[in-house]
């Protein structure tokens, strides 16, 4: 066995296919680290810059008074880029780099008496491209090389490792010896393993030595850990595509013919199923319309206001007045907030729905793996959002055990006189701090690596079947 | 001689496996991707179609002119179907006002349900041929000249009395006309399912440019196999031709559109240009600032407030607003009143004369704006998207892509030309208002004495280009693919008749 596969490997070795594989693997890869090496400095610069802007923001507030805390919310929130963004773009320009943690939605006056609305967490869509005119394309990230380029090569370089063998009549010289088909099929396939993985990890390594050796970008430990998990990722993907290309390559005649059915089904895999898939997928049950939705909310916010208003009218005292008032503003931000994560609940299990259903391709597959470790993609955004909302609930309550631990207020949320008018020191109040978190990771892709590993199986099984079954 | 040839070499490749294969694989991606772009497209027809009403529905609420927010919106291009180009990404929605000449960079668009789903690229048609017509036409070249060689066939056919040439056109031809018959089938077919849905009504117009876009496929096929037959004819093996062809074919379609874009995209927005041009600019806003308040302060009304101290119900506010980087300067002053009370009557008048005078030195001075903003404009944003462009353009894929954006009217052009047809539309209205005597109105500003009448101003239309000016946009890339043509067959040419058998 591991003579048929050295055999094999030496042949590779020599080959065209292997020197220009090698030349296309390198320019990809060299491309990738030295873009990521202009990129990532200036979207880390931008992000401590946002948080900078964050922190100025919440200072004067905490300094003023609990009410203005309370009232204006955080301010935006913005999401921590990751290192390894180079593995995995992930559709970030669609994807929004920061929640709305409190912007001034309206201000009343009730008789004299101003009222201004409190905080609600709100998701903003990522600003998109509106004024950029440039082309479009598509990022030369891990995901593109390894998950297009990568899987072409591997079929480049099975297409004809048991079609034309029988063409030449070796094959059957190689059976009439006391081999096992098995055997033959086990060899072949390390063989073509190697001899693909030689230029691909050479690649890496290449890619990833540029880039560590760089002082802007920094791996630590669990960045190297989860490079590990991608790189092994790639490598299952590709023996993938090898016994897939070993399957037909049984089963078909003619070197020619086989390399035809392979591309075809390449292309329809890798090239169309994902987006049509989705786009078919985004079809069915859209959510609540742009123009519905904010017509909704503003119907809501009238009717809650002319209800209370009238009570307020209607109520003598002044305390009571102000309870009234208060609890208008606090059910406001209640309602509008639950609208608002109603709306994002909606898009997010419709994107969803469209991701389960692409995962037919395993091109798909391998790039929600690459995303979900790389800290970047869709599964970041929900688990960004997911930071975002404990931190609401935390600055919340914080709010209110800074209220209630002070006697002199009235503990009237939602008006500045029912609430606790002592300034509060900046330290104190809860600061964001976006977090990645592998373990949840490894949750949430478990299902996409059966998936991966099902399919290899499927294949190779398909492979050694046909190639017993062959006649020779 | 050459029938016979041709005869002979048409059977050999229509009798393929290779070809049944791939007209299957073509058909029902096309079939599949036309119907989801279709329902796609209607999807954004509809939220047009939505957009216009509200807009319309917005302006007649409005009580007043200064709060009147007129729109131009952009209807979705039908043709984006075979080419989505920029139609889907740029700007579909912008405000025509006095106060600014409205341009792309100023446009937004209509609100999308789920943004999250633009993460999903789409598939347009002309991607699928970019694609697979492309590999079709490198699988059929790849053993057209190789394959002969090693069979020795070529040997036989020369000994004959057959040209070098002869043989190279024959081959040429047979292939091409095999070829063709999946592209134009997907083109009926996408054709077929067009006129089938209610909403899509193609004029004889769009069928021409659809002859266009099928022109131009059919160049770019001609392109690939030519590519595929020099490598066959240089390379004398057919596997060794077959791999040189995937791999030039994986280069030229995946990777270098990709690798190119992001290594020029080093280059940003010259920063330079930018604030000079802003400068300028607020220059012109500051002489407009100070005639403003000469105006305020020599007119017969005393004191420089610049509502009157008119007060009632409703809103009042005034001041400049900018917008760096997309050199964006305005004056807004908005005062909208509902009701009105008796003792500011006697101011009124004043009132009038200031807004009436306001209107028209707002209306030039964002004229002259836009004479320094223009060209500004030009060299920030579409200057760099030209240069990469051109560097896409040194790929067949990328010319291929730019000649069916401009026969399908979705490239940069083709939505510029909505921007024009709406500065031309805000000269209408301004017009109007004009010869209204708006500006000078009492409704401009308080709803208390009639309403603004806005039944009577001009509508906005679009009309898309002339199919003359989409082709005198396509032709030049349509050109080069041509010429890219002929220089690839005379070099197979020269090649094969310098080759020994």
């Amino acid at each position: 066995m591991w003579h048929i596969a050295k055999r094999e490997l030496y042949d590779n070795l020599n080959s065209l296919r292997f020197a220009l594989a090698t030349v296309l693997l390198f320019g990809l890869m060299i491309t990738n680290a030295v873009v990521h090496l202009w990129k990532h400095p200036e979207r880390v610069q931008e992000y401590r810059y946002g948080v900078a802007e964050y922190q100025n923001r919440l200072k004067p507030h905490a300094e003023d008074s609990l009410y203005k805390l309370a009232q204006q919310g955080p301010g935006e929130l913005l999401k921590k880029p990751s290192p390894l963004h180079f593995c995995a773009e992930g559709g970030e320009p669609f994807l929004s780099d920061s929640a709305e943690g409190g912007y001034h939605r309206w201000g009343s006056r009730w008789w004299g008496y101003t009222l201004e609305s409190f905080w609600i967490l709100a998701y903003s869509s990522a600003t998109a491209s509106v004024r950029n005119v440039r082309p479009d394309v598509t990022k030369v990230d891990w995901g593109f090389i390894i998950g297009y380029i990568l899987s072409l090569i591997a079929l480049l370089f099975t297409f004809d490792s048991i079609s034309s063998e029988r063409e030449q009549g070796t094959l059957r010289l190689m059976l009439a010896n006391s081999i096992s088909r098995h055997t033959v099929l086990t060899g072949k396939f390390l063989g073509a393993l190697m001899s693909v993985s030689i230029p691909f990890t050479v690649s890496v390594l290449m890619n990833l030595f540029l880039i560590s050796t760089s002082s802007d970008v920094h791996l630590n430990a669990e960045m190297w850990s989860r490079l590990g998990v991608i790189c092994s990722i790639a490598y299952l993907y590709i023996c993938l595509f090898l016994a897939l290309g070993l399957l037909v390559s049984a089963r078909v005649q003619r070197s020619a013919v086989s390399l035809v059915i392979l591309l075809l089904v390449w292309i329809v895999f890798v090239v169309f199923m994902p987006n049509t898939l989705a786009s078919i997928a985004g079809e069915y049950t859209s959510p609540k319309s742009a123009l519905g939705f904010n017509e909704h909310s503003w119907q809501l916010r009238d009717e809650l206001q002319s209800e209370y208003r009238h009570r307020y009218g209607a109520s003598e005292d002044p305390t009571k007045k102000l309870q009234v008032a208060g609890e208008y503003v606090t059910k406001d931000a209640e309602q509008q907030e639950r609208l608002h994560e109603e709306r994002l609940n909606q898009q997010i299990s419709q994107v969803n729905r469209a991701r389960t259903i692409t995962r037919l391709s395993p091109v798909t597959i391998v790039q929600h793996l690459f995303e979900s470790f790389a800290g970047t993609g869709f599964e970041r955004h929900l688990q960004f959002l997911e930071n975002v909302k404990i931190y609401a609930r935390e600055y919340r309550e914080f709010v209110l055990d800074t209220d209630r631990s002070d006697p002199e207020s009235l503990h009237i949320i939602g008006v500045r006189e029912g609430m606790s008018q002592k300034s509060v020191s900046p330290e104190a109040v809860p600061k964001f701090e976006d977090t990645l978190n592998l373990s949840k990771d490894f949750n949430t892709s478990a299902m996409d690596l059966l998936l991966l590993t099902l399919f290899f199986i499927i294949l190779l099984s398909g492979a050694y079947l046909a190639f017993v079954r062959v006649e020779v | 001689m050459l029938t016979t040839l041709i005869h002979r070499e048409l059977l050999d490749n229509l009798m393929t496996f290779r070809f049944a294969a791939a007209v299957l694989i073509i058909l029902f991606l096309m079939v599949t991707n036309t119907a989801v772009l279709i329902k796609d497209y209607e999807r954004r027809l509809a939220g047009y179609n939505d957009a216009v009403k509200m807009h319309q529905r917005q302006l007649y609420e409005k009580k007043t002119y200064s709060a009147g927010e007129v729109y131009a919106d952009r209807p979705p291009n039908l043709l984006s179907i075979f080419n989505v180009g920029f139609d889907k990404r740029l700007g579909n929605q912008v405000e025509v006002s006095h106060r600014y000449v409205p341009s792309l960079w100023d446009a937004n668009i209509h609100e999308s349900d789920n943004p999250f789903l633009d993460m999903f690229a789409s598939t347009d048609i002309v991607f699928i041929f970019e694609v697979i017509l492309s590999l079709l036409a490198l699988i059929f070249a790849y053993d057209a000249l190789a394959g002969e060689y090693e069979r020795g066939t070529l040997r036989l056919v020369l000994t004959n009395s057959v040209r070098h040439g002869h043989i190279l056109l024959a081959k040429y031809i047979s292939a091409m006309l095999c070829l063709l018959v999946p592209l134009l089938l997907s083109f009926l077919l996408a054709v077929i399912l067009l006129t089938n849905s209610a909403s899509i009504i193609l004029n004889t117009h769009d069928f021409l440019r659809i002859g266009g876009l099928i022109f131009a496929s059919a160049a770019y096929l001609s392109v690939f196999y030519l590519i595929g037959m020099l490598i066959s004819a240089a390379m004398r093996r057919a596997s060794t031709a077959l791999m040189l062809s995937m791999f030039i074919w994986g280069f030229l379609v995946l990777v270098y559109p990709n690798v190119i874009l992001a290594v020029t995209r080093r280059l940003e927005a010259p920063q330079a240009r930018t604030t000079s041009a802003f400068n300028q600019i607020e220059q012109i806003w500051e002489e407009f600032e100070r005639k403003r308040k000469h105006f305020l302060a020599t007119d017969a009304f005393p004191g420089e407030e610049w509502h009157f101290s008119v007060i009632g119900g409703g809103s009042l506010y005034a001041g400049l607003s900018d917008d760096l980087g997309r050199l964006w300067y305005i004056y807004e002053s908005h005062m909208h009143f509902e009701t009105l009370g008796d003792e500011h009557e006697s101011k009124i008048p004043y009132a009038q004369n200031y807004f009436r005078f306001l209107g028209r030195l707002v209306t030039d001075t964002a004229d002259r704006t836009w004479l320094i903003r223009k060209p500004a404009l030009e060299s920030v944003y579409i200057h760099p998207s030209n240069v990469e462009k051109a560097w896409l353009k040194l790929s067949p894929v990328g010319l291929y892509d730019s000649t069916t954006q401009a026969w399908a009217g979705t490239d940069i052009l083709g939505v510029r030309d909505f921007f024009e047809a709406a500065r031309q539309y805000r000269h209408q209205v301004i017009g109007y208002f004009y010869d209204k005597d708006v500006f000078g109105s009492r409704a401009w500003f308080s709803a208390d004495k009639g309403a603004p009448d806005w039944g009577s101003l001009p509508q906005f239309s679009f009309q898309r280009v002339e199919i003359n000016i989409n082709a005198k946009r396509a032709l030049p890339d349509l050109c080069l693919l041509l010429m890219i043509n002929v220089v690839l067959f005379i070099v197979i040419f020269l090649i094969f008749i310098k080759s020994e058998v």
